[in-house]
């Protein structure tokens, strides 16, 4: 091969010029700049003794397991309506208790067994919207949502999450106890409880 | 191993029939398993199905071989009759199994539409995975 010299060092630049632009842009669709990464949400997470994700989604998957196989909603002709009360948080930490709720929820949903209504938080949309549609003279009469066409549910799920926690001087052990009952709410019978237990401990 | 199609189905009928729980046959049994690793202490004894309300029920035993106590870290997926997945992911579930213990794990189907499992463990201190154990592909963060 005969090249000149200038050819031979553009040839060279091109060659530089590609290897630098090729050491940023990687065939990986990732950005990154550092000790970010991406992990497995379902990873059980033993980063320190507070309550964590693992606690929640191993609570939310139990209870709505076993509300699956409770009488209330196996046995009745048709699926029972429920809603949702309060899970009162009695333990010494932080916990949203509505985080749990509504996993539990979403997944007795999803298993088509049990319909929910509407629930106490959820209310002030509720009514928001059929008072919208009925009182501000914005909309068809035949096209509007009806008032007093809601129904109540027949059962509501109520329950408390409660902790022990004991300390020594080399070990903190931390005891949780999640309960959750069905009620029903016409008669006032508990149909259905069930407790998940949690125990997790910490060695210095 | 392949079971014939007409004893699938018989299995089948039995189970919709909800008649007690079938005990799996071993080469079946490892079918249902998935091990992400082998486990060199903990093994799978027994498996056992029924379907009841309209939900599969899943009861694996566990036995430690070992006397020392042994983690264990587990979920089920749940599949179809056509083999399709019809639950999210469940979350990995901890458990401690003490030494020479036969642990039951006691599952129910989150959803009628699953006719078929697969059992996912994973043991962190007995795997024997190549390379060291910080390298080791836990469920454990």
């Amino acid at each position: 091969m005969n090249m000149s010299r200038p050819s031979l060092l553009l040839l060279s630049l091109t060659a530089v010029m590609a290897l630098g632009l090729g050491g940023c842009a990687t065939t990986s669709p990732e950005v990154s700049s550092g000790p970010v990464k991406y992990g497995d949400a379902k990873a059980v997470e033993t980063v320190t003794n507070e309550f964590g994700s693992t606690d929640l989604q191993t609570i939310a998957e139990s209870m709505a397991r076993s509300m699956l196989q409770s009488r209330p909603v196996t046995q009745s002709r048709e699926r029972p309506l429920v809603t949702i009360a309060e899970v009162k948080n009695k333990t010494s930490e932080y916990i949203d208790t509505r985080a749990i709720t509504d996993s539990i929820r979403a997944q007795l949903l999803k298993s088509g067994a049990v319909r929910f209504a509407v629930d106490i938080n959820a209310m002030q949309n509720q009514t928001d919207e059929l008072i919208r549609q009925n009182q501000t003279g914005m909309y068809k009469k035949s096209k509007s949502k009806k008032i007093g066409q809601m129904e109540g549910a027949d059962f509501r799920v109520e329950g408390n999450i409660t902790s022990i926690v004991k300390r020594s001087s080399d070990i903190k052990d931390v005891y949780y106890k999640f309960s959750l009952m069905l009620v029903n709410v016409e008669s006032g019978v508990i149909e259905w409880a069930d407790e998940k237990e949690i125990r997790k401990t910490t060695t210095r | 191993m392949k079971m014939p199609a007409r004893l699938l189905g018989f299995l089948g009928l039995l189970l919709a029939l909800g008649l007690p729980a079938m005990p799996v046959h071993a080469d079946s049994m490892a079918s249902k398993l998935e091990q992400l690793g082998e486990m060199t202490y903990l093994k799978v004894t027994d498996l056992r199905v029924a379907r009841r309300n309209g939900l599969l029920n899943v009861q694996a035993e566990v036995t430690n071989i070992s006397s020392s106590n042994e983690r264990l870290f587990y979920h089920f997926k749940w599949l179809d009759d056509a083999g399709f997945s019809v639950w999210d992911e469940e979350p990995w579930k901890p458990v401690v199994i003490y030494g020479k213990q036969k642990h039951l794990i006691t599952v129910v189907a989150p959803t009628p539409q699953a006719s078929d499992f697969r059992l996912v463990l994973q043991s962190p201190n007995n795997t024997t995975s190549s390379g060291s154990s910080s390298t080791t592909t836990w469920p454990n963060e």
